[in-house]
């Protein structure tokens, strides 16, 4: 598995268009639940909102799937780097995030972190 | 060689900046210029603008106002202004630039008011920044872009936020792709995410 993660905006899905060959992409921010048929997962912190609207935890689906997903590549929005946010559905989405991140880090062979369009291996 | 530099607030990307434009200019025997891209609107700006002013003192930088139209300055040179488009420029910063050009303000009674948003702002601050970037290099000098990463928070902004956060990611990119160089300052310590040799 591969993880690619970043601040907003930062070109995440459009470095790994340019880097990996993507035949089907499950965009998380329209779908309201993860296409297992896909190679390629983006926007996953939107899905990890909806898990906090359900109350679920977001990692338990990848949990699930760890076997399948060996072979996937996985974008991630990085929301942890401001302040404590005043609601609480946020706050509960950022922690989730986190949560899901470290999992994902932790089983990703390779980890890349993008910068203003440019990636950069950190694991 | 253009630089550009981007991080969190208050982590000391305008110190290394200097430091780099200044190293640069002294290494290269070039004019140096600090390009000042804030539009002051109030008290609060007067006085930051003070400081700034006093953090530079001494470091032989040559202050061009330029809060918006970075281009004004190559066509400003061109006219006969004393300002060698072959130097090295620190503009600093994108962020405040692409505001000025996204959220006019007017003067009335003496305070400033936004006057709405220009949509047309993102796509032609990219242009005209890197056109100013390919210009400077083709002279022979170089530019050194400071913007900020704000891009790593969970909170929920108004639209216009978002959109002008998005803006700015835009020209970012597009900098950090024309840029011979770009790096990411982190309290005080670089990580450099591009180096080559033009």
């Amino acid at each position: 598995m591969i993880l690619i993660f970043g601040g907003a905006y930062q070109g995440k899905l459009d470095y790994a268009k340019a880097n990996f060959n993507l035949n089907k992409i499950c965009d998380l921010s329209e779908a309201a639940e993860p296409d297992i048929s896909a190679d390629c997962f983006c926007n996953t912190e939107s899905y990890v909102m909806n898990c906090v609207k359900k109350g679920v935890e977001a990692k338990t689906w990848f949990e699930e799937n760890e076997e399948l997903l060996r072979d996937r590549i996985i974008i991630v929005t990085d929301v942890s780097q401001g302040v404590v946010p005043i609601d609480k559905d946020v706050r509960a989405f950022r922690e989730m995030n986190g949560r899901l991140m470290v999992y994902l880090a932790g089983k990703a062979d390779r980890v890349i972190r993008v910068f203003c369009g440019i990636g950069k291996d950190i694991k | 060689m253009n630089t550009f530099i981007s991080g969190g607030c208050k982590n000391g990307k305008s110190f290394y900046a200097q430091r780099l434009a200044r190293d640069t200019a002294v290494r290269e025997g070039r004019p140096l210029y600090y390009i000042a891209t804030m539009i002051p609107r109030d008290e609060e700006d007067q006085a930051r603008i003070r400081r700034h002013l006093a953090e530079r003192e001494g470091w032989g930088f040559e202050t061009i106002e330029q809060g918006i139209d970075i281009t004004a300055i190559l066509r400003r040179a061109k006219a006969g202004e004393n300002i060698d488009t072959g130097g090295v420029f620190l503009l600093d910063s994108v962020t405040a630039i692409t505001e000025n050009e996204m959220f006019p303000r007017s003067l009335k009674g003496g305070a400033a008011e936004e006057i709405g948003t220009d949509a047309a702002a993102p796509e032609r601050v990219r242009r005209d920044m890197l056109a100013f970037g390919r210009a400077v290099r083709e002279a022979g000098g170089s530019v050194v872009f400071v913007s900020d990463g704000i891009y790593g928070d969970g909170g929920e902004y108004s639209d216009s936020t978002e959109e002008y956060r998005k803006a700015l990611a835009s020209v970012d990119i597009a900098l950090a792709e024309d840029c011979e160089r770009v790096v990411e300052i982190a309290y005080g310590t670089e990580e450099i995410w591009k180096e080559e040799d033009r």
